[in-house]
């Protein structure tokens, strides 16, 4: 290990992503060349719900540049049908069939119905406008309630109607009990609008069909290829063995490229039938279309509370729509229920949910999936305060768990220790100065200025105490290889799928120390199936525990492997090895050290060393996550509330959070501060918005789905406190997600303190301008 | 459909073409010249990914046809090195761990080569302003301004918090 002074983990080290970022000489999918590549474009339905009628491709056959065009049908005799890679997110719940590209009918806008494929993206749009395809309107399924009417037309004929799962009432305590002792009831229903992942890049695939070897090569944006090549492989009817997924850099994802998405299959399929490369790009219309959405819930919540601010019990009913084609969607009020209790000694609960399915894009993961339990619980808890006349800073301190005092358990199941909720609590309340809030606030009211402070705390399972029987964080647990090079090198198969996480930075760090070389000699290999170990990938903020922990041991392992090796080069013991300045030697001997490209040459040769020692200088390591724990914080933000626009502006934005040990704080910070962007967006500015009656999408271009610039996003004070170790090695913890976890609910408190002059409740998560004029009855209410 | 010649010069180096005048600056440059450095992220001028500096001034790639560039002297993101040595900028940016997934840092360094240009001591809100015409998912700008800041001759350490 490398002496303390000179460890890379804790500091700030210079990416080794940035040096082909900084001057254009990374390779996007979209920057793959193959020889002899053709080019795809897809015509897309028109109508939310609609039944294909007719399909007429001759015109468009007929272009010079075309060399296909392949109708549903066509493809759907090339290919087997979903969920696909999609159904790993949906064991155990009904999956209706479906299609590669639309046959029998369209279920969103945006839905692909034929596929084109030309010597040029140009000519294969040019064929797009030649195809004509015939529809039957049918009623647009847009709303929750549209999706609940037992009456309304069902999106999959083969599930009857349009409700994918409802999950009876699940009771954890004395519910009865717990709002027959309670001195009030705050009761709320609460809207969490539909929101978008929108990465820079948007989606893309170049897929190789080779005629000769009956190999597919696929180069993918994808946060994990192993997943990508399962996909594949399924829906192509292929071996995985026969299939190999590549990915480079990915210009961001949060959640979006995850497995093969149905046009990534439908371009597999083209180059296997065809024998040719196709690359398919998507286009920024076709990704704020049908990529997929997020975030789409609604909750009924009733909190039996205590006078001095106890939360006696909740009752939740939650109903989340899922969008067109099931997939992440149906499983995630399981994820809710689990984590709606959060890090507060909630003394009963009871939760029921339902998933219903309309025609709107489809379900995907989006930073934080489940987050809605954070928006629900910390906005109720702002509700309880007001209802209270308390500060909503006391409300959580009444309520959070205290280190080290029963019930150090969340009502649901998972162990709390280790949590620092309340350390994060009071860690925001002496930044802020709460008292002195107040008064500016005050004096700020009586000149008409509108000030408002909102605070709130979250705790992600990143990856999550360790379970009985359990370990591993969600996802399993994670494999890495690691190999000495003849160089002096170490090089570190991973199958993490960076996309802006910087893991060839952070856990080369981690390797350099473990191992003991300087870190740019260490090199990390990602996106490859052929070479990285199977995996999930990048995604759930479990990159740094489950993959930093296993870089740590890993790097551990090959040292000994190294020193075990070098120990026959010396004819003395392991013990007695000893790794300095890229060198081995037996300790105390330094002036006889063996470089370590030389260990590794020596192991290639045979005969210098045992038979059993023979061969790559390579070891294969596994981490279940270990002790684990939990990453979490408070985040608080001051606004002012302009009454006449209805602008918000950010006066100030305080993070006091705990991801563990930091392995690269200028990387966590990055991670941190995107995560509270996104949430600012979220909150003030972005909105996926359909037609409630024809279901037409709205929201296509970036004129209408409004994200954050610079203009919007101030500067956000961090404040990283000092975690509970729980593992003897390992703990650090993800922090990906928790930024856009809990920045929503921090906002919408903010904004409501705001204007409780005016008696606003808030009770959705969108509040651009137009709303706020509408809540503090400066503009009629729309209906 | 005819197409027409294109005579112009990319970073320092005189490039031709025959392009259809349909044929956007930006996939020329990346199709026809290869120079994939240049990234589109929306393709109707909103997000500034494709930014490219077009005789000094910015101008997004994706909104101009490559005719349109006849004779015009073109700057992209593969024209800041110089040997491969990065330049103060990209240094900057480096130091100040700018960017994330990198998609749209071609769009910002070229921007920020302009902004440089026309004002080298840029303020902060000099800075956001002169970025807000182009998109970044990952970081929340913090740390792209602290880049410029940097690179305009400060130490790039965030100033004290506003309160």
């Amino acid at each position: 290990m490398q002496n303390i002074a000179e460890r890379y983990t804790g500091a700030s080290v210079k990416r080794s992503e940035d040096p082909r970022i900084l001057t254009g000489t990374g390779c996007y999918v979209d920057d793959v060349r193959l020889p002899g590549m053709l080019h795809a474009a897809f015509v897309r339905s028109p109508s939310a719900h609609a039944r294909i009628t007719g399909v007429d491709v001759t015109e468009a056959r007929k272009l010079p540049g075309v060399i296909a065009v392949l109708t549903g049908e066509e493809l759907d005799a090339l290919t087997v049908r979903g969920p696909g890679a999609a159904g790993m997110f949906s064991a155990g719940l009904p999956m209706p069939s479906f299609s590669v590209l639309a046959t029998d009918k369209v279920r969103l806008v945006g839905d692909p119905v034929v596929l084109v494929v030309a010597e040029s993206r140009y000519l294969a749009e040019d064929a797009c406008e030649l195809v004509v395809v015939d529809y039957e309107e049918l009623p647009a399924v847009i709303t929750q309630e549209q999706a609940l009417d037992p009456a309304g037309p069902p999106i999959f004929e083969d599930l009857g109607s349009n409700v994918l799962v409802r999950s009876p009432v699940a009771t954890f305590g004395d519910v009865e009990g717990a709002f027959a002792r309670a001195d009030r009831v705050v009761r709320a229903e609460l809207r969490q609008h539909r929101h978008q992942n929108v990465p820079m890049e948007c989606r893309g695939v170049v897929c190789s069909f080779d005629l000769g070897s009956g190999e597919l090569t696929v180069y993918s944006a994808t946060q994990g290829v192993h997943i990508a090549r399962t996909g594949f492989a399924t829906q192509l009817d292929m071996p995985l063995e026969k299939v190999r997924v590549l990915a480079g850099d990915i210009g961001g994802s949060f959640g979006l490229k995850l497995g093969a998405a149905r046009e990534d299959i439908a371009c597999a399929a083209a180059s296997r039938r065809l024998g040719r490369p196709i690359r398919w790009i998507e286009d920024r219309s076709e990704n704020l279309t049908a990529s997929g959405q997020a975030r789409d819930e609604s909750f009924e919540v009733e909190a039996a509370i205590s006078n001095e601010g106890h939360i006696l019990g909740l009752r939740v009913k939650m109903i989340i729509d899922t969008g067109a084609y099931p997939g992440l969607g149906g499983m995630l009020p399981e994820a809710v229920k689990g984590m709606i209790p959060g890090p507060y000694k909630i003394g009963a609960l009871s939760f029921e949910s339902t998933a219903v399915i309309t025609n709107k894009a489809s379900y995907v993961a989006y930073r934080g999936p489940w987050a809605s339990e954070t928006w629900v619980r910390e906005r109720m808890i702002d509700l309880i305060a007001k209802e209270l006349a308390m500060e909503p800073l006391e409300v959580r301190l009444r309520n959070v768990v205290t280190r080290g005092e029963p019930p150090l358990q969340m009502l649901t199941g998972r162990s709390l220790v280790g949590v620092t909720s309340r350390e994060s609590l009071d860690r925001i309340a002496a930044l802020v100065d709460v008292e002195a809030f107040r008064r500016r606030q005050a004096e700020a009211r009586a000149q008409g200025r509108y000030l408002g402070l909102g605070l709130a705390t979250y705790i992600e399972a990143a990856p999550g105490p360790r379970t009985p029987g359990g370990g591993g964080g969600i996802m399993g647990p994670e494999q890495m290889r690691l190999r000495l090079e003849e160089d002096g090198t170490v090089t570190v198969f991973t199958s993490q799928m960076p996309h802006g996480q910087s893991h060839q930075t952070t856990l080369a760090q981690i390797a350099a120390d473990e191992f003991g070389v300087p870190f740019d000699q260490v090199r990390v290999v990602v996106g490859d199936t052929d070479v990285v170990p199977m995996g999930f990938g990048t995604g759930g903020s479990r990159s740094a525990t489950m993959a930093g922990g296993v870089s740590l041991h890993g790097a551990r392992a090959l040292r000994a492997k190294v020193f075990e090796v070098a120990a026959h080069l010396f004819e003395a013991s392991p013990e007695d090895m000893d790794l300095a300045a890229g060198a081995v030697s037996v300790r105390g001997v330094p002036a006889r050290a063996v470089p370590l490209g030389e260990i590794a040459r020596a192991a290639h040769e045979p005969g210098r060393v045992p038979r059993d020692l023979e061969g790559d200088l390579e070891v294969t390591a596994e981490y279940d996550g270990g002790e684990g724990g939990w990453a979490g914080g408070t985040h608080a933000a001051i606004v002012e509330v302009d009454v006449e626009t209805g602008q918000v502006r950010i006066e100030r934005y305080l993070v006091a959070e705990d991801c563990g040990v930091l392995i690269n704080p200028a990387i966590v910070e990055g991670q941190v501060r995107g995560g509270v962007a996104q949430g600012i967006g979220a909150v003030l500015l972005e909105r996926s918005a359909y037609d409630p009656d024809s279901g037409q999408y709205l929201s296509s271009t970036f004129m209408d789905y409004l994200i954050p610039t610079a203009c919007e996003i101030p500067r956000i004070e961090i404040e990283h406190l000092e975690t509970v170790p729980l593992d003897a090695d390992v703990n650090f913890r993800g922090v990906g997600e928790g930024g856009m976890i809990i920045a929503p609910p921090t906002l919408c408190n903010a904004i409501e303190d705001a204007l409780s002059p005016m008696g606003v409740r808030v009770t959705e998560q969108h509040l651009p301008p137009c709303r706020i004029l509408e809540l503090i009855g400066a503009i009629a209410l729309d209906p | 459909m005819s197409t027409f010649d294109v005579e112009l010069t990319v970073n320092g180096t005189p490039r031709q073409g025959s392009v259809e005048p349909r044929r956007t600056l930006a996939d020329f440059l990346r199709e026809d010249l290869g120079l994939t450095g240049t990234h589109l992220g929306c393709e109707h001028g909103v997000c500034g990914a494709c930014t490219v500096l077009v005789n000094g001034e910015p101008a997004r790639s994706c909104l101009m046809l490559a005719v349109q560039a006849r004779g015009a002297d073109i700057l992209t993101v593969e024209g800041l090195a110089n040997n491969g040595v990065m330049n103060p900028l990209q240094q900057a940016m480096w130091e100040s761990h700018g960017f994330q997934c990198g998609f749209c840092t071609p769009g910002f360094l070229m921007q920020i080569t302009a902004l440089l240009v026309e004002n080298p001591n840029p303020g902060e809100e000099e800075i956001r302003e002169a970025l807000s015409g182009n998109l970044c998912r990952c970081t929340g700008y913090e740390s792209i301004v602290n880049g410029v800041l940097r690179a305009a001759g400060h130490d790039g350490s965030p100033p004290e918090p506003r309160h």
